[in-house]
């Protein structure tokens, strides 16, 4: 096995390991937007789920729990965007803002008793043997549950979306929420469940990066990730199917800036790491310069045009 | 079934949409709802579907009181209804469209719910032509409206409501409608037919009911309805006149010159369009839907930059290749759907009669003048209501289009561009619009008017160019003995002529 196998296969795997948290809240924002409304709010979803988290983790020393407890807590958060956008039928940007303020401060109020404890992540299964496969052998043995989770969650939303009833329901509710009602449908109930969901699986998100991805808590810790998610839903064009490698390149960016920075490259750290930022910004616009956002569902672009 | 509508009232802010309306329905029959454009057709029968709640009254169903909250307690009660608007989705699949709705679809519906098969039913009985699996974004108007009946049709009402379904068909789409309803009412069902055509009332009512100002004013047998009782009913005592365009002179001078414009549009493009209008002529341009009409209006109306070629009106190049002058009180444009393309739903009347002249406007606009003015011009071209700080959103669709027309044609443009401008508008706001057009031919514009329909070409225009394929096919003069020649290349034989 040559040093460039080495060197492919562990860039892949923390590649990997970084874009995990974001294909949980991806796929959560994608079916948010997909039924035809916005949650700004996933950044705040996002910190409660990794403090919620964490403080499971470290409570109860099972780092299950602590993904749970994060789902949860990231639900529970949403559940107040959906209440004030379809309820009170207030302005979703400025329930999305409240909420990801909220987010930010009940994490950072929680959370401030959890900074510097130490908890027991996930175990990996390095040891077990495959290190002899070149590219694959380090990938193998660089996998955590919440990868393996997140290689299942994308391609099985997915699947559900695009191939089964409720599916379709959900899509037909972001085409158009007054032919849904026409049809019988409920498009409030179906928004509200996709919000809910969205919340719960960016509170995932967020437990991942906190109690597998980086094993620490801090206040403020997602730094941006959430907002980023919003933004990269159009370079997924809105599919599930795509999540998976709009992930993907914003986890290699952020992989390419930290190996940039242990190489010692002479470029300012802080420089470096707003390299994924600056990748999904560039992807993004060229996305958006190639079809003009029609890939967006139609009552999504009401949204935005009104 | 039997369907009993009592003191039935709906208000929208202050108008009074539906006004204390009592109707009946029976199974087996055709019932026509005639009234004008804003009559409260519409909304009455979107509170029957429960789209809107009545303030007050009664639905009573078969001897029940029933109460309808939704379009699903409406399915449940038995009704089905197929908009005006259509309500399939135009980005899934018919076949998506119709599992959707439908009660037995599997919960695994496979790839573009290719295994929900139960709904189909409905349309392969109507329809077997109208591909499955096309998104209802590529079918034509006439397959749209089929897959939205089909759709109704699913849950297998006993009442079905029809909202203008005429109003976008073609002659021989509209005659295979017209048995199709023949044949629910044998079957038993009731149908409720909205419309302002007096030929659907003659092609298949029993019944007839007209509405004017939100009440019903006339109902009975449609045997006892002739068509001059029937439009006096619907549009009082107003006058009637056939509209009619001033002959042009051998000698007018050009006006407008289309010149070589190419363009491309979602959908369908021009390619070389060279048209002469001369002035106070009406230029009809004919062809099949979806043969570049939208882009040619586009183009002309100097909304979408051509890739080549020109508009020169009066001598000068108005639009052209990365050059757009303002068009405000030089070109009038009438555009499809004014819905979409040409009003602000949410701003009220006064300020979208202002849309195209905003930049004259003082910095700080005289709010009660504007409103003096706006209320004068919808006066004029019988906007109802005529009230200025209403939201153009809450017209209905005919008073819709006449407050585009009144906005376009009320000063002396120098070109009209008209896209099927009285589509949705009912017989006297029509009549009412051609004379304002051709008014205007009269006073010098020139006038390029888009229409599906041939009969008013031929009667009103001075000439006829074709579309086909975004070329022009050819031009002749509007007259009866070219109609075989205009049929001919609109379907694309360009050598008929010969023939």
């Amino acid at each position: 096995m040559t040093t460039f196998d080495i060197v492919l296969g562990s860039f892949l795997v923390s590649a990997l390991r970084s874009a995990t948290p974001l294909v949980f809240v991806l796929v959560g924002e994608t079916l948010v937007q997909r039924t035809g409304s916005i949650n700004l709010g996933v950044e705040g979803q996002m910190l409660v789920g990794a403090m919620a988290g964490y403080g499971a983790a470290a409570l109860w020393g099972d780092p299950w729990l602590g993904l749970v407890a994060g789902a949860v807590a990231g639900m529970l958060l949403s559940s107040v965007h959906g209440l004030l956008t379809l309820a009170a039928r207030a302005n979703q940007f400025a329930s999305g803002l409240a909420v990801w303020m909220l987010g930010f401060g009940l994490s950072a109020y929680y959370g401030a008793g959890l900074v510097g404890r130490k908890i027991e992540g996930f175990g990996t299964w390095r040891g077990a043997g495959p290190d002899s496969v070149p590219v694959l052998g380090p990938i193998v043995a660089g996998m955590t549950p919440t990868v393996l989770l997140a290689l299942v969650v994308a391609p099985a939303v997915a699947w559900w979306f695009w191939r089964t009833r409720t599916g379709l329901v959900w899509r037909a509710v972001g085409e158009s929420p007054e032919a849904a009602r026409a049809a019988g449908l409920r498009p409030i109930r179906v928004r509200l469940q996709a919000i809910l969901l969205g919340g719960l699986l960016s509170g995932l998100g967020g437990a991942a990066l906190s109690v597998d991805h980086t094993r620490t808590w801090a206040e403020g810790m997602t730094a941006g990730r959430g907002l980023v998610a919003v933004g990269l839903v159009i370079v997924a064009r809105w599919n599930p199917w795509w999540v998976l490698p709009t992930a993907l390149l914003f986890g290699g960016a952020e992989a390419l800036a930290l190996r940039l920075q242990t190489a010692d490259a002479g470029v300012s750290a802080h420089l470096l790491l707003t390299l994924p930022y600056i990748t999904s910004l560039a992807v993004l616009t060229l996305t958006c310069l190639r079809d003009r956002g029609q890939a967006a569902p139609a009552g999504l672009r009401a949204v935005m045009d009104r | 079934m039997h369907l009993q509508l009592r003191s039935i009232a709906k208000r929208f802010g202050a108008i009074l949409a539906v006004d204390g309306v009592d109707l009946d329905v029976d199974g087996g029959e055709v019932l026509a709802l005639l009234g004008e454009n804003g009559a409260g057709k519409s909304t009455l029968m979107k509170l029957l579907y429960g789209v809107h709640r009545p303030d007050a009254g009664q639905v009573t169903i078969d001897g029940r009181a029933t109460r309808i909250d939704s379009p699903r307690d409406a399915m449940a009660s038995g009704i089905g209804m197929v908009f005006q608007q259509f309500s399939v989705i135009p980005a899934l699949t018919v076949r998506e469209n119709l599992a959707l709705a439908h009660a037995s679809t599997p919960w695994f519906t496979g790839r573009g719910a290719r295994r929900a098969t139960a709904g189909l039913a409905p349309l392969a009985a109507i329809a077997p032509d109208v591909p499955m699996d096309a998104r209802v974004s590529s079918l034509s108007v006439g397959q749209m409206q089929l897959v939205e009946l089909a759709k109704a049709l699913q849950q297998d009402p006993r009442l079905l409501i029809l909202d203008e379904p005429t109003a976008v068909l073609g002659d021989d789409e509209v005659r295979r409608l017209w048995s199709l309803i023949r044949g629910f009412a044998t079957r038993g069902l009731a149908v409720v037919l909205i419309t302002h055509k007096l030929a659907d009332v003659a092609a298949c009512a029993d019944r007839v009911a007209v509405m004017r100002r939100g009440r019903v004013v006339a109902s009975g047998a449609a045997r006892d309805f002739d068509a001059t009782r029937l439009l006096r009913t619907m549009v009082g005592e107003r006058d009637l006149a056939a509209p009619s365009t001033a002959p042009l002179p051998a000698d007018a001078p050009t006006r407008v010159w289309i010149r070589g414009l190419s363009a491309r549009g979602p959908g369908s493009r021009i390619d070389g369009v060279d048209l002469r209008i001369a002035r106070g002529e009406v230029l009809g341009i004919a062809g099949v839907s979806g043969h570049g009409q939208d882009v040619l209006a586009d183009a002309c109306a100097g909304v979408l930059s051509p890739d080549a070629g020109e508009v020169i009106v009066d001598g000068e190049t108005l639009f052209a290749p990365r050059q757009r002058a303002p068009r405000a009180g030089r070109v009038a444009y009438i555009p499809e759907q004014p819905i979409r393309n040409a009003v602000a739903p949410d701003l009220p009347l006064a300020l979208n009669l202002h849309l195209d002249r905003l930049h004259t406007l003082p910095a700080i606009p005289d709010r009660r003048r504007m409103e003096a003015d706006a209320r004068a011009l919808l006066t004029r071209f019988d906007v109802r209501p005529a009230d200025p700080t209403m939201a153009a959103g809450r017209l209905s669709g005919g008073n819709l289009q006449k407050l585009v027309a009144a906005r376009e044609l009320c000063g002396a443009p120098a070109l009209v561009v008209a896209s099927h401008p009285t589509m949705g508008l009912d017989l006297a706001a029509s009549a009412f619009l051609y004379h304002q057009l051709f008014a205007l031919a009269q006073a010098g514009s020139a006038v390029l008017w888009i229409s599906e329909d041939l009969d008013d070409l031929l009667h009103h225009a001075h000439r006829i160019a074709v579309l086909h394929r975004g070329r022009i096919a050819g031009v002749v003069p509007a007259d009866q003995r070219h109609r075989q020649t205009i049929g001919a290349w609109m379907t694309g034989h360009a050598d008929a002529e010969a023939a």
